[in-house]
């Protein structure tokens, strides 16, 4: 559960966010859509400590990040806007480094590490260095990274640029898989087709404020457009920054 | 030391390890330095003991030939004009042997260039070795007369040289510990700027710092394994130097060069705190980089300053008792008190360490305090 008032954060004159407010609940996928500068990570970063917002306030499962950092991050798995690998070392060891920084230790950290390497069907370049791994490959390893604490709240940066159709499937199916299990997925992106297809409830931002926050069907509605594109570009007013 | 921390520390060493660039630079230094001391010091060796014959060109010679066997003798061999390279000329007059005879004083003139320096080690041995021939006759003649020749020897210098073995060594060991400290600067350079500078590079930096860890213990693994290659690197060089001077012929200037195993632990122990703080400053200075590139560029000026401190201490050999209980110069008092025969006391060697873990620690924290505020880290 994730639960975002009124966020506001200024650098050097721009308003990165301005009054940023939603929900994201347990159990359901929420896609935050806007176009390219709406603010979308710092919204993200904010929501695991690495940025403070001028003002507003920020819970995850009730807790804040500004005064108890470390209790939130135990409680969120990442998948960061950059995630770059140490070329000279392991799948295996990098899931098994950040299972180790979440506390995880002996037996536990072993079958942890050994579920979240078969769920991602990841067997077979799980000991192989990660120098010279096609984008997939490292998207799966830091998906691994990202879950392989079992987080409650799941926080995806963009998770599907750059990703061919296997890979996207296998996120998809991941972020379904997680959401039976009552966990809350908020994820971040500019294509719509994505986030149409994936999510339970979508929250628009432009300019870093909400402008519209339905499920995608509601939103359609709302606007009187048939496709959920259109009904986009009416509610953020430009199509500039999305892709179809 | 928490789980967060030597989780880090670990992770970073075995990614340290599996690199080519940072292990090759951290042992190519420790290997490098002392080999090329040897190399120095074996010219110095040969020259300083060698004694080669002077070539002198004698005009006149076959009036006397007992003076020219007696300084061939002394090494100071007779040979054609061309061929004298000293540039010192003999001339024996004609008249040598009669005036001899007569005991009557006979001149000989030693001719050359005064003003060049590097042969005038060679007209001293010249003119020495005629003094000591006119000595050799003067005291015959005496003898002959019923005199003792002592009468010609009112005040005698009698030398005693006080440089004891290990006094002479220390001068040249002074030189080697530089690059022991040296070592322990250099050695985890090349992983202090992977973990930190590299780590941006690659872009881990934002999730590594987005994980439930406080970022001290980040940074302080961070540094323990940039130390840890420090402490390596100081420990291979301080094993080569006995090794390397195997070769080196020091006993011939009477030196002598012995390095217990022990004195090499507690050397090495003694550096850990300069180790961790050379990582705490590599790791200060890289993390302001945002390229591996850059932070190399800044570390090599940064590792100037520990480094002109030793330099100038070893040339100029100034002492204060301060100098005891700073880092850098308290490390460097230990290393050459244990060569030259006057060891530190344990209390200087302490508060020594302390000093340097206290300013490590103190980079440490500023260390992460940049890494607390967005502006350095995303490069707002």
């Amino acid at each position: 559960m994730i639960n975002v008032q009124d966020l506001m954060k200024t650098y050097n004159d721009v308003k990165a966010l301005n009054g940023l407010s939603f929900q994201a609940h347990d159990g359901e996928i929420t896609g935050l859509l806007g176009p390219n500068g709406a603010g979308k990570t710092t919204c993200l970063r904010s929501l695991y400590g690495l940025i403070q917002p001028d003002s507003g306030s920020v819970e995850v499962d009730g807790l804040t990040p500004k005064t108890q950092a470390l209790d939130v991050r135990r409680r969120i798995g990442i998948f960061p806007d950059k995630f770059g690998l140490h070329e000279r070392l392991t799948p295996r060891e990098h899931i098994r480094y950040i299972a180790q920084l979440h506390g995880l230790k002996g037996e536990v950290l072993d079958t942890q590490v050994e579920r979240v390497i078969a769920e991602l069907n990841m067997a077979d370049i799980v000991d192989r260095r990660t120098q010279g791994f096609s984008q997939g490959q490292r998207m799966k390893v830091a998906l691994a990274q990202a879950i392989v604490h079992q987080p409650k709240n799941l926080i995806l940066d963009e998770p599907s640029r750059g990703l061919d159709v296997m890979s996207t499937r296998i996120l998809r199916e991941l972020m379904f898989g997680l959401r039976e299990q009552g966990r809350c997925i908020l994820f971040s992106s500019h294509v719509m087709q994505e986030v149409a297809a994936l999510c339970d409830r979508v929250v628009i931002m432009v300019k870093g404020q909400v402008v519209a926050n339905d499920t995608p069907a509601a939103l359609c509605e709302q606007t009187g457009e048939a496709s959920f594109e259109d009904a986009f570009v009416q509610l953020i007013g430009t199509d500039e920054g999305i892709m179809a | 030391m928490s789980a967060a921390l030597f989780t880090v520390w670990l992770k970073e060493l075995k990614d340290a390890l599996r690199d080519k660039r940072s292990l090759m630079a951290a042992m190519s230094y420790a290997f490098f330095g002392p080999m090329l001391m040897a190399v120095a010091f074996f010219a110095v060796v040969k020259e300083a003991t060698s004694e080669s014959d002077v070539k002198v060109h004698i005009q006149g010679q076959e009036y006397a030939p007992e003076l020219v066997s007696f300084l061939q003798q002394k090494g100071i061999v007779a040979t054609a004009k061309e061929e004298a390279d000293s540039g010192i000329e003999l001339t024996i007059p004609r008249d040598y042997q009669s005036l001899l005879a007569s005991g009557k004083m006979v001149s000989i003139v030693l001719r050359a260039d005064y003003s060049e320096r590097k042969n005038s080690s060679s007209r001293q041995r010249v003119s020495s070795a005629l003094r000591e021939y006119n000595q050799t006759i003067a005291s015959a003649r005496l003898t002959l007369r019923g005199i003792s020749p002592e009468v010609m020897y009112a005040v005698v210098t009698e030398k005693q040289d006080t440089a004891t073995k290990e006094s002479r060594a220390a001068v040249i060991m002074g030189t080697v510990m530089v690059f022991v400290l040296m070592a322990v600067f250099f050695s985890g350079m090349n992983v202090a700027i992977d973990t930190s500078a590299g780590e941006r590079e690659r872009n881990s930096l934002e999730f590594l710092l987005a994980q439930p860890v406080r970022v001290f213990d980040l940074v302080a693994g961070k540094a323990l394994a940039a130390s840890t290659f420090a402490v390596l690197g100081s420990l291979l060089t301080l094993a080569m130097i006995p090794m390397v001077f195997l070769f080196v012929p020091l006993e011939k200037l009477g030196i002598d060069i012995t390095f217990s195993l022990g004195q090499q632990l507690v050397l090495v122990l003694v550096l850990v705190p300069l180790a961790l703080l050379a990582s705490g400053l590599q790791l200060f200075v890289s993390f302001m980089a945002k390229s591996f590139k850059e932070a190399q560029t800044y570390i090599s000026f940064v590792m100037f300053a520990p480094m002109t401190i030793v330099f100038v201490l070893e040339f100029s050999r100034f002492t204060h008792w301060v100098l005891d209980y700073l880092p850098v110069t308290s490390q460097h008092q230990v290393l050459l008190g244990s060569i030259n025969g006057e060891p530190v006391g344990l209390f200087p060697i302490v508060v020594g360490a302390l000093s340097t873990l206290v300013l490590a620690w103190l980079l440490l924290i500023a260390v992460q305090l940049r890494l607390r505020s967005e502006k350095a880290v995303f490069g707002l």
